[in-house]
């Protein structure tokens, strides 16, 4: 939870195989081993919330919270147009899924850049930013992005069903 | 100011930059390192209002800051076109050298530098306290020269 230490940092050169995730039209990577499964839309059912999310999957026989991030990370309340395929999010210690644009595979992308000292803190959830055809990825983990939706204001404990 | 330009005392060179239409501010003869006139710059998500982009220079990727919204936040920067400069800094004493990028109004323009022309900062924008390291005048027009190591290290986070 320490932001950008050089152990995480060590971990992410060393992957291979991305994720990216598209939120409006931003792209976000996290280390393909995070991503244990791919659902739709369909599946969310709203009725299922942990607080702030927009509803939950069931998937081997465990609900899974869905979250519904900006291209920012904001959470939203609603799930924009678009947004239809749900990766589930596991790194053994976070369980969640993030409602998106797009999910692709990357396998070996350009080379992974450190984030400008002045451009985020050390706290940030982008841990290095990568070329893309089509722009800048911002490379982040579960880790990362499940402390970021706590410190919005939840308590991840639980879901009312 | 004489140390920082590494010229004979009491006679340094610097170079002076347009940050806006209306905005200056120096730097060193060496710390302007390339001037890139069309900036191909890309946007950074979770990045603060004054370094949104980062632009791409020699196969890496460097903060392109623009000091004119960070010392009046919240206006439009108005610039005719924009630029980049590329400048070496060193994150400290020993260190070798970093690079970052700040957005211009023009081409930077090449001054001479007397150690009796040092004056106050300006006193209408406050954010010149957080950016500059010394002032000088240039005619009537106070010039404060930009302290790059702390700007590309983070030393604005603190401050917005």
């Amino acid at each position: 939870m320490n932001g950008r230490t050089p152990t995480r940092l060590n971990a992410l050169w060393e992957t291979r195989i991305f994720t990216l995730l598209t939120l409006d039209g931003r792209r976000w990577l996290l280390p393909q081993t995070e991503v244990q499964a791919l659902e739709a839309l369909p599946d969310i059912d709203p009725e299922v919330r942990a607080p702030q999310s927009v509803g939950a999957i069931t998937f081997a026989g465990e609900w899974w919270p869905v979250y519904c991030l900006s291209g920012e990370l904001r959470l939203l309340p609603q799930i924009p147009a678009g947004r239809w395929v749900c990766p589930l999010l596991n790194n053994g210690a976070d369980r969640f899924s993030l409602i998106c644009d797009q999910v692709e595979t990357l396998v070996e992308p350009s080379r992974l850049h450190p984030v400008p000292a002045c451009m985020a803190p050390p706290d940030s959830p982008i841990q290095a930013l990568v070329l893309l055809d089509r722009g800048l990825g911002c490379v982040t983990t579960t880790e990362s992005v499940a402390r970021l939706i706590a410190t919005s204001g939840m308590s991840g404990d639980g879901l009312d069903v | 100011m004489a140390s920082m330009f590494e010229n004979p005392p009491g006679n340094s060179a610097a170079w002076i930059l347009a940050l806006d239409d209306a905005l200056r501010a120096a730097v060193g003869e060496r710390e302007l390192v390339y001037l890139i006139e069309t900036p191909i710059l890309l946007e950074a998500p979770l990045s603060p209002p004054y370094c949104r982009q980062v632009l791409v220079w020699n196969e890496n990727l460097l903060p392109a800051m623009d000091l004119a919204a960070y010392l009046r936040p919240g206006k439009p920067v108005r610039r005719a076109q924009t630029l980049a400069g590329v400048f070496a800094y060193q994150a400290e004493p020993d260190a070798l050298p970093a690079y970052g990028a700040l957005l211009l109004a023009g081409i930077p323009e090449r001054t001479r530098v007397a150690d009796d022309h040092a004056c106050p900062l300006p006193k209408q924008l406050a954010g010149w306290r957080t950016l500059a390291i010394s002032c000088f005048r240039r005619g009537d027009d106070p010039i404060p020269v930009l302290d790059l190591p702390h700007l590309f290290t983070g030393g604005l986070l603190a401050t917005v």
